[in-house]
C-alpha cells in the first residue's frame, strides 16, 4: 500500500468511526441485545434476572393471546397494504395529466403522511365518536367503531390506509411523470385501448417501483405502533391488538423485559424475513429485466 | 397524449380536498364553542372561537412539549449529520474498509422494528441515568436517523464526478476541505431533504419518547398529546386544538419545503 | 488539512455534542429549607389538598412541600412511578411523598422503592383505619405506606323507582333482574337502562371482575399461590358478568364503560341500578343533580343467598420514597395528612376517610347521611390481592375477561386462557 493509500485509508477509518460506534451502541448492539433478553426472565421490580432459556418462546408458542395477536397484525398489514397500493396507484394515474394546481394537490395529500401518527389517531378517535363524530352524523347511524369487536379493526385500517396512501401515490406519481409521452403515443398508433394501454404498458413500467414501495409500507405495517395504541389501546377484546402492542404492554406496564422483549424479536425476525423476500423478488426482476 | 380538460384538474383538486377532511374537519373542531362540539349537524359552528387554544396554552402540557419536541428535533437532525455526512463522504469517495458489509447493515438497521429495540435501549437509558432528558430521546432517535442520513447522503455524494474531488487532491486540498467546499456545496439540496425528513420523523416519534419520558415536564408533543388529561370526559374541543398545534412544522414542510421533502423521499427508492 | 487535525475536530465536536446534551438532563437541588415533593393526582372538586399542606408548614417552619400532580389515569401513575424509581436506583426519583394506589404498595415494597414505616409509627397508629385499608398498608409483616383516602365497591339504586313499585332493595341476582324487568315494563322508558358497571378494559374490570369472583365463591389467587383455583366458578363468575348483558339487563355498552361514563349514566337517570364506588354518592347529591335525593345504597347482590358479595376496595395511600433525601419530613408530612384531622378535612371535600371513627362523626354525618351505611360495607369490604405481582396478574387478566364480556370468547375459554397466562407470569417469579 503506498503512502497515500495508507493515508486515504485511515482518513476513511477517522470519518466513518464516530458513526460506526454510535450505530453500534444505538442500533446494532440493542438489536443483538434483545435477542439475549429474550432469553432472560428479567423483571427489575422483583429484582429478578436469571437465564431461561427459549422458556418465552415455547409459551408464545401455545399462547391465544400471542396468536391473536399476530393474526390481527398479519390482517392489519394485508388488508393495509393492499388499499394503499390499489389507492395510491388510483390517486397517481389522476395526477398525472395534472397541469393546474400540482403542488396544492400534493400538498393535500401529503398532509395526511407527514401528520405524527398520534395526530391521526386523534383524528379518527373524534371522526368516529359514537355520539356525534362526523362519520355517525353523515352514515346517520350510531355505530360504535372503536367499541365494536367486529368494527375495531377495519376502522383502524381505515385510518391507517388515509395516512399512508399517499406515500405510495407520491412514488407511483413521480415514476409515471419519468414515462415520456412517446410511448403513449407509440401505444394510442398501435390503436391500443386505454385499459390496454395500462395493463401493458403503464403498469410493467410501475412494476420495479411497485415492488419497492410494497416492500416500505410492508415493513411499515408490520412495525406500526402509534396509531393502534393511541387510537384503540388494543383492544376491544384485543381485537385490534397487534404483536407489537402485546409487546410493549408486556415490557412496559409491568417491567417484564424477558418475556417483552421476546416478542419484540418475534416482529424482528418477521420484519427481516419479510424483507430478505422482498429483496429476492425485486433480485430476480432486476435479472429479468 | 390528448390534454386533460380543466374541469378534469378541478375535480382531482376537489377530490384531494375531500381525502383531507379529517385534518380539516379536526381544524375546524378546534375552533367550535364547546356547547356546539356535540350538536351536529350544522356541521359549521355559529361563531369561531379561540377557547380551546386558550386551554391548551394555559392548562396544558403543550407548550412545554412543543419546545421539548423542537430541541429533540433540532438536535436529533444535527447529531445525525454532523456524524452521517463525514461518514457518506467516506463511503462516497474513499475506500473504506469492510464498505460492502457496512453499507448493508446499515441499510437493514433502517428496517428494525422500534419494538425491538426499545428494551435494550431502555437499559442504556436507565444505565446512563438519561430519563426525562433531551439527550436519550436524541440517542433513540439517532438509532433510526443516523442509519438514514447515511443511507442517502451516501447516495447523493455519489453522483458527484470522481474528477472533481481528483481535481482537488490535485491541487493539495486535505480531505475535510474536499468534503467542506466541494461535496457539501453539491450536495446542499440533498442535505436539506435529509434534514428536513429527519426533523419530521424526529418530531412525530412515539414509541421512544413514550417510553423515555415520565414527567410532564420532558415530553415531546406526541406524548402530550395521547396524555392529554380529561379528568371527567375527554374535552374534544382541546385536544382538536393541541392536534393542530402538534401538526404545525409537518404542515409547514409539506406546504412550504415540499420540494426538498418529495426529493427525499423520492431519492431512497428510485434508481436501484 | 491533515489527519490529526481531522481528528481533533471530531473529538471537540463530539465533546461539546456530549457536554450540549449532558447539560440538558437534570440538575441537583440547591440547598436551603427543607423542601419536599408531594406527588398527587388532582381530586374531584374542591382540591382540599392546598390548605392541609398550609398547615402542615405552618406546623413545621423548617419544611417547604411543594406539590406537583401525577396523571389522571391510575395506569398512567403506575408507569410514570415505574420508569422514574425503576430508573433511580437508589439516587432519589425526585419526590419523597407519593400517592400511591391501593393495589401497589406490596409491589414497590418488594421493588426497595418504598421507606419502611414501621418504627416511625407510634404502636396502635393503623388502628383507627378499616381494617381493609390497613391490610393494603401491610407487607410482609412491615407498614409500607399510610391509608389515606378509601373507597368500597357497592351498589347504587333508584330509591323511588323501587318504592313506586314496591321494590325493596335487591339482594340476589334473582331480586336485581326481577326488578329490572318490572321496573322497565313499567316505566317504558327506552332510555332507562337496568344495571350499569364496568366492563372496559382496564383495572376497573378487574375489580368487577374479583367482585363476581368472591360471590361464587372462589378468588383470584389462592393462599397456596394457585392462580385461578377454581375453574369451574370462575367460569361461573364470568358467565354471570356476561349474563347480564345477554339477558338484556345490562345494555351493550358497559363492555367500554368505566366509572365515569356509568356514573353519568344513572346520575343523569338513564340507568337503575349503578355498580361504582364511595365517591360517586357526593355527585349525585348536588344540587342540581337530576337523581338528589333519589339514590340508595345497598351492598351487591350476591349470587346465592349462602356465599357473600364484598365490594372491592379502591382509594389511595402515602408512601415515602427510599431514596428521599428528607425523610423525616417527609414521613412527618405523611403521617400528618393520614391523621384524624387531616381526614376529617378531606371527607369535608369529596375524598372519604379510612378512619372509623369519622364515619360516625356528627359534623360529617350531617352533611353525609349515608356514611354510616358506607361504613358497614367498608367493614365488610375485601381488598384486591395484595401481592408484588399483583399488577402483572391484572393486566394479564383484563383482555381475558373483557373478551368474555363483550362475547368473543366463551367463559371456560376467557378463564383457560387466563390461567396460562397468569401462570405463565407468576412462573418468573419462581
Amino acid at each position: 500500500m503506498t503512502g497515500r493509500e495508507r493515508q486515504d485509508r485511515r482518513a476513511a477509518i477517522a470519518f466513518v468511526a464516530p458513526a460506526v460506534v454510535v450505530l453500534a451502541a444505538l442500533t446494532a448492539g440493542p438489536a443483538l441485545w434483545v435477542f439475549w433478553l429474550s432469553l432472560r426472565e428479567r423483571l427489575p421490580v422483583f429484582g429478578v434476572d436469571r437465564l431461561t432459556g427459549l422458556g418465552h418462546y415455547a409459551f408464545l408458542a401455545t399462547d391465544a393471546r400471542f396468536w391473536s395477536a399476530f393474526r390481527v397484525t398479519i390482517i392489519f398489514t394485508i388488508a393495509s397494504v393492499a388499499l394503499e397500493l390499489v389507492l395510491g396507484l388510483g390517486v397517481a394515474l389522476a395526477l398525472r395529466g395534472q397541469r393546474v394546481g400540482r403542488r396544492s394537490a400534493l400538498s393535500l395529500l401529503l398532509l395526511a403522511w407527514a401528520l405524527p401518527g398520534v395526530v391521526t389517531a386523534r383524528v379518527f378517535e373524534w371522526l368516529y365518536y359514537p355520539a356525534g363524530g362526523f362519520v355517525n352524523v353523515i352514515l346517520g347511524a350510531p355505530l360504535n367503531w372503536l367499541g365494536s369487536p367486529t368494527l375495531a379493526l377495519p376502522a383502524l385500517i381505515v385510518a391507517d390506509v388515509w395516512r399512508t396512501m399517499p406515500f405510495v401515490a407520491l412514488f407511483c406519481y413521480a415514476r409515471l411523470l419519468t414515462i415520456p409521452a412517446a410511448v403513449y403515443e407509440a401505444a394510442a398508433v398501435d390503436g391500443a385501448s386505454r385499459s390496454a394501454t395500462f395493463r401493458f404498458v403503464t403498469l410493467p413500467l410501475l412494476g420495479p417501483v411497485l415492488l419497492v414501495t410494497l416492500l416500505f409500507r410492508t415493513l411499515d405495517a408490520l412495525r406500526a405502533f402509534d396509531l393502534m395504541f393511541v387510537l384503540t389501546g388494543g383492544g376491544p377484546a384485543g381485537m385490534t391488538e397487534t404483536l407489537t402492542v402485546y409487546a410493549y404492554r408486556s415490557l412496559f406496564q409491568t417491567l417484564r423485559l424477558g418475556f417483552g422483549s421476546a416478542i419484540g424479536v418475534v416482529v424482528f425476525l418477521l420484519v427481516m424475513l419479510v424483507a430478505a423476500a422482498y429483496l429476492r423478488v425485486l433480485r430476480r426482476q432486476d435479472a429479468t429485466a | 397524449m390528448r390534454r386533460r380538460p380543466l374541469a378534469a384538474d378541478v375535480a382531482v383538486l376537489a377530490l384531494l380536498t375531500l381525502y383531507a377532511v379529517p385534518f380539516l374537519w379536526q381544524l375546524l373542531t378546534s375552533f367550535k364553542p364547546e356547547a356546539e362540539l356535540l350538536r351536529v349537524p350544522p356541521l359549521w359552528p355559529s361563531r369561531l372561537t379561540l377557547e380551546h387554544y386558550g386551554v391548551v396554552f394555559a392548562q396544558s402540557a403543550m407548550p412545554r412539549a412543543l419546545a421539548n419536541s423542537l430541541a429533540v428535533g433540532v438536535l436529533t437532525t444535527l447529531l445525525g449529520c454532523a456524524l452521517g455526512v463525514p461518514a457518506a463522504y467516506a463511503m462516497a469517495t474513499l475506500r473504506v474498509p469492510g464498505a460492502g458489509a457496512l453499507m448493508l447493515g446499515i441499510v437493514a438497521s433502517t428496517a428494525f422494528p422500534q419494538i425491538a429495540t426499545v428494551s435494550p435501549l431502555y437499559l442504556v437509558m436507565r444505565g446512563l441515568g438519561l430519563r426525562d432528558t433531551w439527550a436519550a430521546l436524541v440517542l433513540a432517535d439517532a438509532s433510526f436517523a443516523l442509519p438514514f442520513v447515511i443511507w442517502l447522503m451516501t447516495r447523493f455524494m455519489r453522483e458527484i464526478p470522481r474528477e472533481l474531488s481528483e481535481a482537488a487532491a490535485l491541487d493539495g486540498a486535505g480531505r475535510w476541505l474536499t468534503l467542506l467546499k466541494i461535496h457539501l456545496p453539491l450536495t446542499a439540496p440533498g442535505l436539506a431533504s435529509v434534514a428536513l425528513l429527519t426533523f419530521l420523523f424526529a418530531w412525530n416519534e412515539f414509541l421512544f419518547a413514550f417510553t423515555f419520558t415520565a414527567t410532564e415536564a420532558s415530553r415531546t408533543v406526541p406524548v402530550a398529546l395521547a396524555l392529554f388529561p380529561g379528568v371527567f370526559e375527554v374535552p374534544w374541543g382541546d385536544i382538536a386544538a393541541a392536534s393542530i398545534l402538534a401538526s404545525v412544522p409537518p404542515v409547514l414542510i409539506v406546504v412550504l419545503l415540499q420540494r426538498w421533502l418529495v426529493r427525499g423521499l423520492l431519492a431512497g427508492s428510485l434508481t436501484e | 488539512m491533515t489527519l490529526p487535525d481531522a481528528r481533533n475536530i471530531l473529538t471537540a465536536a463530539a465533546v461539546v455534542a456530549v457536554v450540549l446534551l449532558a447539560g440538558c438532563g437534570e440538575r441537583a437541588r440547591p440547598d436551603g429549607p427543607v423542601t419536599i415533593v408531594f406527588k398527587h393526582a388532582r381530586m374531584f372538586g374542591d382540591d382540599p389538598v392546598p390548605r392541609l399542606i398550609a398547615a402542615f408548614e405552618a406546623r413545621h417552619p423548617g419544611i417547604r412541600v411543594k406539590t406537583e400532580a401525577l396523571g389522571a389515569s391510575s395506569d398512567e401513575q403506575h408507569q410514570f412511578f415505574v420508569i422514574n424509581l425503576e430508573g433511580a436506583r437508589g439516587r432519589g426519583a425526585g419526590f419523597d411523598v407519593m400517592m400511591l394506589d391501593v393495589i401497589w404498595v406490596p409491589e414497590f415494597a418488594r421493588a426497595g422503592w418504598l421507606l419502611d414505616l414501621t418504627d416511625s409509627l407510634a404502636p396502635g397508629e393503623l388502628a383507627g383505619h378499616f381494617p381493609a385499608a390497613a391490610e393494603a398498608a401491610r407487607w410482609n409483616g412491615r407498614v409500607w405506606a399510610l391509608p389515606w383516602n378509601f373507597n368500597v365497591g357497592l351498589l347504587y339504586y333508584r330509591a323511588d323507582l323501587l318504592a313506586r313499585h314496591g321494590l325493596s332493595p335487591p339482594r340476589t341476582d334473582a331480586e336485581l333482574a326481577n326488578a329490572v324487568r318490572v321496573i322497565q315494563a313499567a316505566e317504558r322508558d327506552p332510555k332507562l337502562d337496568g344495571f350499569v358497571w364496568q366492563g372496559k378494559q382496564y383495572e376497573g374490570l378487574v375489580c368487577n371482575a374479583l367482585e363476581a369472583l368472591w360471590a361464587s365463591g372462589t378468588t383470584l389467587i389462592a393462599s397456596t399461590g394457585e392462580v385461578l383455583p377454581d375453574p369451574a366458578r370462575a367460569e361461573a363468575a364470568l358467565a354471570r358478568l356476561r349474563g347480564w348483558i345477554d339477558a338484556g339487563l345490562s345494555p351493550a355498552w358497559v363492555s367500554a364503560a368505566d366509572e365515569e361514563l356509568t356514573r353519568r349514566a344513572f346520575g343523569d337517570g338513564r340507568a337503575i341500578f349503578l355498580r361504582n364506588w364511595f365517591y360517586a354518592m357526593d355527585l349525585f347529591e348536588e344540587p342540581n343533580s337530576p337523581v338528589r335525593g333519589k339514590v340508595g345504597v345497598a351492598p351487591l347482590p350476591r349470587l346465592t343467598e349462602g356465599v357473600g358479595a364484598p365490594g372491592a376496595t379502591g382509594g389511595s395511600l402515602l408512601g415515602v420514597s427510599r431514596g428521599s433525601r428528607h425523610p423525616e419530613a417527609a414521613v412527618a408530612l405523611a403521617r400528618f395528612l393520614a391523621s384524624e384531622d387531616a381526614q376529617r378535612v378531606l371527607a369535608g371535600g369529596s375524598v372519604l376517610p379510612t378512619r372509623a371513627a369519622l364515619y360516625a362523626d356528627p359534623a360529617l354525618v350531617a352533611k353525609r347521611p349515608h356514611m354510616p351505611a358506607f361504613r358497614d360495607l367498608a367493614t365488610s369490604a375485601r381488598p384486591r390481592p395484595l401481592t408484588p405481582a399483583y399488577l402483572m396478574l391484572s393486566t394479564s387478566l383484563q383482555p381475558e375477561v373483557s373478551a368474555a364480556v363483550v362475547g368473543v370468547k366463551s367463559p371456560a375459554r376467557a378463564v383457560a386462557d387466563a390461567r396460562h397466562q397468569l401462570e405463565h407470569a407468576l412462573s418468573g417469579l419462581r
